[in-house]
């Protein structure tokens, strides 16, 4: 009983970290049609940059987390303009998604590669950003993980409460529907591409941060991620935030029990297993393919 | 108030638009029919900046709009309502009106602004938390409406407003086009509807295969054998007994 209720915790903030990763993945869907692969990347990104305000910086927590997603902000706000708009300028039109999914390959691999040359390829490791264990009856959890679940909320209801109530929110909305109607609003296309993209590659900043204490950081970090992010956006239904949230607490606590049952090397596989149940099953996923509502 | 003069548009290599002209008066209704394929709509795109024409000259109260983008129009003082509507089905009603007035500095002026929507189109304001996609055809129509005047246009591009509509919505739309009107709102409606567009309109251009085919006063219209047999619907020995 004391390890289902650990390995149920685990789960939750396991899918907490997830629903940061993959929420910002579906929202860039969502809007731009975009996957991009490059996303793990922004999250490899975020733990570097923690890992120059703590370790060399010796910053305080809080502003190295900070940092870590503006970092990954003002990164992500150069992506439209320098590697999609030009494509969609070239074409003259929108491309297939395919191609999309070729250009941020590239962009993944050119920023790892950034990262390799400039930060080694050694493992970095972060302290805690703090320090021990929250008693939960018989069992307990670190104050990391909890932190990680906690900030995983706050910015998720935030994301959301901007969605559906500040006027920019609205027209990532609007966009996302309609971007030709959303044109004939005043909204500047490109500004909201931009800022979607920012938005989303964000989340993965600070998912990196607050996941560097755990996970150390290397240039590869986000990768295994990003794949893992594509089975959950699947799983909640292509460009359904909601789906997306919820998806992501389905993977992280089936991912974390599983091992009750089955031995731990099954553990990565539980996810793909799913994806690949639910593309079978039901294709649009769990709560069907949406626009950013 | 609005010149078209020898515009030539289309997509890509497709040129659609072969050299057409057409100006609309301040507080004038102008109505542009013609067959399916004709360029109504390339011509409404392209005089709101979805398309970049490849030649001629399009002036707003005596501004040049070539080259600007959709939503740099609205600031001119010109709005656009798509063919159906062009709404964003899965916000509420308020959330559609409150995007019409994005452009707006204030919120104060967008609160009275999306009020005075409401005072218009008052079973709006009925269905406000209501789904977008969910209105009935004639109530999707008036949020179109009532969300491009959110900015107080001078001057409506309407591409087809009574596309697919009931003939009760079409009556409805047509008498609140009339109101803007009335209140000193310059239209210009792309219409397959074209006894309504001809009721209340008060000059006319025809365009066929990209081209201006006539322009004139809707009864000057009536009287034209050709135009009268294509677009009226009249049999030729009516033609040639007219």
């Amino acid at each position: 009983m004391e390890s289902l209720l650990e390995f149920l915790i685990q789960g939750i903030v396991l899918g907490g970290l997830y629903a940061l990763f993959a929420v910002g993945l579906t929202l860039i869907f969502g809007v731009l049609n975009v996957i991009n692969v490059a996303h793990g990347e922004f999250f490899a990104v975020g733990g570097y940059i923690l890992f120059c305000a703590l370790v060399l910086l010796h910053l305080p927590a809080v502003l190295g987390v900070i940092a870590s997603g503006l970092g990954a902000f003002l990164l992500g706000l150069a992506v439209y303009p320098l590697l999609i708009a030009p494509l969609n300028r070239r074409l003259g039109r929108r491309p297939a998604g395919s191609l999309y999914l070729v250009l941020t390959l590239g962009l993944s691999t050119f920023m790892q590669s950034s990262l390799l040359a400039i930060g080694g390829g050694d493992y970095r490791q972060v302290p805690p950003l703090v320090r021990g264990i929250l008693e939960i009856g018989p069992t307990g959890v670190s104050y990391q993980r909890v932190l990680v679940l906690v900030v995983a909320t706050i910015l998720l209801a935030a994301l959301f409460a901007f969605l559906r109530w500040h006027r920019q929110g609205l027209a990532v909305r609007a966009v996302s529907q309609n971007p030709e109607a959303a044109q004939a609003m005043g909204i500047h296309l490109a500004r909201i591409f931009s800022l979607t993209l920012a938005l989303g590659v964000a989340l993965a900043g600070v998912g990196g941060a607050l996941m560097a204490p755990l996970f150390n950081v290397y240039p590869a970090v986000g990768f295994p991620l990003t794949i893992k992010a594509f089975a959950i956006t699947i799983l909640g239904g292509m460009g359904n935030l909601a789906g997306a949230l919820l998806a992501s607490l389905i993977i992280g606590v089936a991912e974390s029990m599983v091992v009750i049952v089955v031995p731990s090397q099954w553990q990565n596989g539980v996810a793909f297993l799913v994806m690949i149940t639910v593309l079978l099953l039901r294709p649009q996923g769990l709560l069907g393919r949406a626009a950013v509502r | 108030m609005l010149e078209v003069a020898e515009v030539r548009s289309g997509y890509g290599r497709l040129e659609i638009l072969q050299g057409v002209s057409l100006s609309v008066a301040p507080g004038t209704i102008v109505g542009v029919i013609g067959p399916n394929g004709a360029g109504k709509s390339t011509l409404l795109k392209t005089i709101f900046g979805y398309l970049a024409p490849y030649a001629g000259r399009i002036t707003f109260e005596n501004r040049s709009l070539v080259g600007l983008r959709p939503d740099q129009m609205l600031k001119l003082g010109a709005g656009f309502v798509a063919q159906a509507g062009g709404l964003f089905a899965e916000m509420t009603v308020h959330e559609n009106l409150l995007l019409g007035g994005y452009d707006l500095a204030s919120r104060r002026e967008l609160a009275e602004s999306v009020d005075a929507a409401y005072e218009r189109f008052p079973r709006l304001r009925e269905r406000r938390r209501q789904p977008a996609g969910s209105l009935s055809g004639g109530e999707q129509r008036a949020l179109a409406l009532a969300r491009a005047l959110v900015t107080r246009p001078r001057l409506l591009l309407l591409d087809e407003p009574s596309a697919a509509l009931a003939p009760r919505f079409i009556d409805e739309v047509y008498a609140a086009i009339e109101a803007l009107n009335r209140s000193g709102l310059a239209l210009l409606i792309v219409e397959q509807n074209v006894e309504m567009i001809l009721s209340v309109a008060h000059r006319v251009f025809v365009l066929d295969l990209g081209t201006n085919a006539f322009d004139g006063a809707p009864a000057e219209l009536r009287q034209t054998d050709r135009i009268r047999r294509l677009y009226l619907g009249e049999s030729r020995t009516e033609s040639y007994a007219g």
